[in-house]
């Protein structure tokens, strides 16, 4: 019942005109990224991140802003997958299977409707949950001392290569890299400088939006540059919407599987949006059986990720409401925005600034709704957009990245140092060090070595205070799990996903 | 050979981690002395967990990315030689007009024709100026076309 107050004070937050504003054009933009092939929710939200900074919105609209472009984007994905049989990113993967022998057999424009139905119901039940889950956690999280803030960010570390990652010791180094350059500038407790070589510019330490639009927005420009796909595509013919009400009361129940395994998924420190979209279509496949005609166009193909990958993203905003700690990419990004707007992520945020989550929250919900509303009408507008070239779009979509990051400090300098970070995403990309637990090491870095500090104060250097707790100890086995169990499973998914695209050959 | 890449990164992680480690014990000690986390303590593990993965990586390299040769190599030159240049030349020649050099000279190279790249590169940049000066009122620099 308590919840329910306070998610009606979200809605009273939510529901401003002004905040209201935010929402439709975060779903807007996001879902126009979302559909554009090689732009992902984590590239969107980090282009978008600058603009909510300069317009100097007040961080309930900043982050309802972001929200509704996470969920945009999670929404867009799914067009080209269906239209173009290319998927927009990782999760939208699945989608591709069912989507597009739908497109071509000229149901795109039901493909299209279902799927944005499904996207919907995904939205929804992770959201459901997401209310239901959030503050239990926050409260159980309350508990936590340094040192299992320590291990719970370890853990972060750990699970954040994510089941798809490959090489578990290239995620611990890109880690690493990203807490050492959270070391840079003056340290808090002592005011000793370090690694600042007495350049005035470093002393308050690197920014790390610079770092993360550097690395995700520059870097994806480089590789365009450098594979050069992109001519334009021809323009799908959409069709008629032909679905009838029994075939969408038939995808009732596999709407409900979905959503329901996407938010586990998503929950899941790691496992994330992939895994959510891929198990939905695998149990999907198992529950209906011969009965139905998976890979060839059947609707439930359709909606069982869409629901799945829809349930995650919302999932994976659990831990990082209530823990501080992020469960995917995207959400690693709207987490640099709540630390650069002075709000501390965590159990405390619940009570400290109770209107930014459950305004958050009920902007998901409103967002979902709006998201539904927006994609059915304007499909059409999305379509014709996937057949612009990205060679038009591409380097405009960089100029942005340039004004966003300009316009907060009107300094150059800042600009070649996220050059520089391009440059440097580039590489990394291309030897497969993941780029994410570099910017949670960013962020994350300057809590770690408080909580470490405080840890060690209080037990009178005593490291083994670190493991002590049975709480601390079962984290960081979990992390230690973490870290051992993509190597594991992560090859077995991938190839098990890769032999479910295979089994359909799809002409391109 | 294949394994190049990895080993080279391992051996560029090694020196850093050396150096960032080595740094870390030149500080003076804080005032007041020496405490069990000092402002080197946090450093250093860093360094020697970076040291262990570098170590790593030279030992157990990943197979190689295929590595851009000759004209992608100079493609992704060129890109970088543009953003630099652009930033450079934003403050004196203005957003508008770098801004389409930039964005044109980019599009060209993706394979545009010049014509229809250079007018999509004046197009966004005067969308983009006029919509964040008058729009959002966030000053970008007029640069040359400054009217005063």
């Amino acid at each position: 019942m308590e919840t329910l107050g306070f998610l009606m004070e979200g809605f009273a937050v939510a529901l401003t005109p002004y905040n209201l504003m935010f929402a439709l054009f975060g779903a807007f933009v996001g879902t126009l990224i979302g559909c554009l092939p090689g732009l992902g929710p984590a590239n969107g939200v980090a282009i978008l991140i600058p603009l909510a900074f300069t317009l100097g919105l007040p961080p309930e609209t900043a982050m309802i802003l972001l929200t509704a472009v996470y969920a945009g984007a999670m929404y867009g994905g799914r067009i080209s997958s269906i239209l173009l049989n290319i998927p927009g990113d990782e999760p939208a993967m699945m989608t591709c299977l069912d989507g597009y022998p739908m497109a071509q057999k000229g149901r795109a424009a039901d493909a299209l409707a279902v799927s944005a139905i499904a996207s919907f119901a995904g939205g929804l039940i992770g959201t459901i949950g997401l209310i239901m889950l959030a503050p239990v956690l926050a409260k159980f999280a309350l508990t936590f001392g340094p040192a299992e803030y320590f291990a719970l960010f370890l853990l972060a570390f750990a699970t954040l290569g994510g089941i798809t990652g490959k090489n578990p010791v290239k995620t611990v180094v890109a880690a690493t890299l990203g807490i050492m350059i959270s070391t840079v500038g003056i340290d808090i407790s002592t005011g000793t400088q370090r690694y600042t070589f007495g350049v005035l510019e470093l002393y308050e330490g690197i920014d790390f939006i610079l770092a993360i639009v550097g690395l995700f927005a520059i870097s994806e420009l480089l590789f365009f540059v450098e594979s050069r796909m992109g001519r334009g595509r021809d323009k799908m013919n959409v069709g008629k919407l032909t679905l009838t009400m029994k075939e969408l009361v038939m995808t009732i129940p596999t709407q409900l599987r979905g959503g329901v395994l996407g938010f586990i998924s998503g929950v899941l420190p790691g496992a994330g949006a992939s895994l959510g979209s891929f198990i939905s279509y695998t149990l999907e496949k198992q529950v209906v059986g011969r009965k139905g005609k998976f890979g060839e166009g059947d609707i439930r193909g359709v909606v069982a990720p869409e629901a799945g990958n829809n349930g995650a993203s919302s999932g994976a905003l659990v831990p990082m409401l209530t823990l501080g700690v992020p469960g995917s990419g995207t959400t690693a990004v709207l987490l640099a925005m709540l630390i650069s707007l002075n709000i501390t992520p965590g159990p405390l945020m619940f009570t400290q600034n109770a209107d930014i989550v459950w305004g958050v929250i009920a902007a998901l919900l409103i967002g979902n709704v709006l998201l539904l509303v927006l994609n059915i009408p304007l499909v059409g507008f999305f379509v014709k957009l996937l057949s612009v070239p990205p060679m038009y779009l591409l380097p405009i979509v960089t100029m942005v990245a340039f004004v966003g990051i300009y316009s907060i400090s009107h300094s150059t300098f800042d600009l070649y140092f996220m050059v520089a970070f391009g440059v440097a995403g580039y590489f990394l990309r291309k030897l497969e060090i993941p780029l994410v637990p570099i910017i949670l090491g960013l962020l994350l870095g300057p809590e770690m070595e408080k909580n470490l500090g405080h840890a060690l104060v209080l037990s009178d250097g005593d490291w083994s205070v670190l493991w002590a707790s049975p709480l601390a100890m079962g984290l960081w086995i979990v992390a230690g799990l973490g870290l051992i169990l993509p190597y594991l499973i992560g090859p077995l998914l991938r190839r098990r996903m890769n032999a479910a695209m295979k089994e359909n050959p799809v002409s391109d | 050979m294949t394994s190049l890449g990895d080993r080279i990164l391992g051996l560029g992680l090694l020196v850093l981690a050396v150096a960032y480690g080595w740094a870390a014990q030149q500080w003076p000690e804080p005032f007041g002395g020496a405490e069990t986390v000092g402002p080197e303590t946090f450093p250093t593990m860093l360094a020697v967990v970076l040291v262990a993965g570098s170590l790593y990586l030279m030992i157990k390299p990943d197979p190689d990315a295929q590595w851009p040769i000759g004209k992608s190599a100079f493609e992704l030159m060129v890109s970088l030689v543009v953003l630099v240049v652009y930033t450079l030349l934003l403050e004196p020649l203005g957003f508008v007009i770098a801004t389409t050099l930039a964005v044109g000279t980019l599009s060209w190279r993706m394979g545009a024709a010049p014509k229809p790249a250079f007018l999509t590169g004046l197009l966004s940049a005067v969308v983009v100026f006029v919509l964040f000066n008058y729009g959002l009122s966030l000053s970008l620099p007029a640069g040359l076309l400054e009217v005063q």
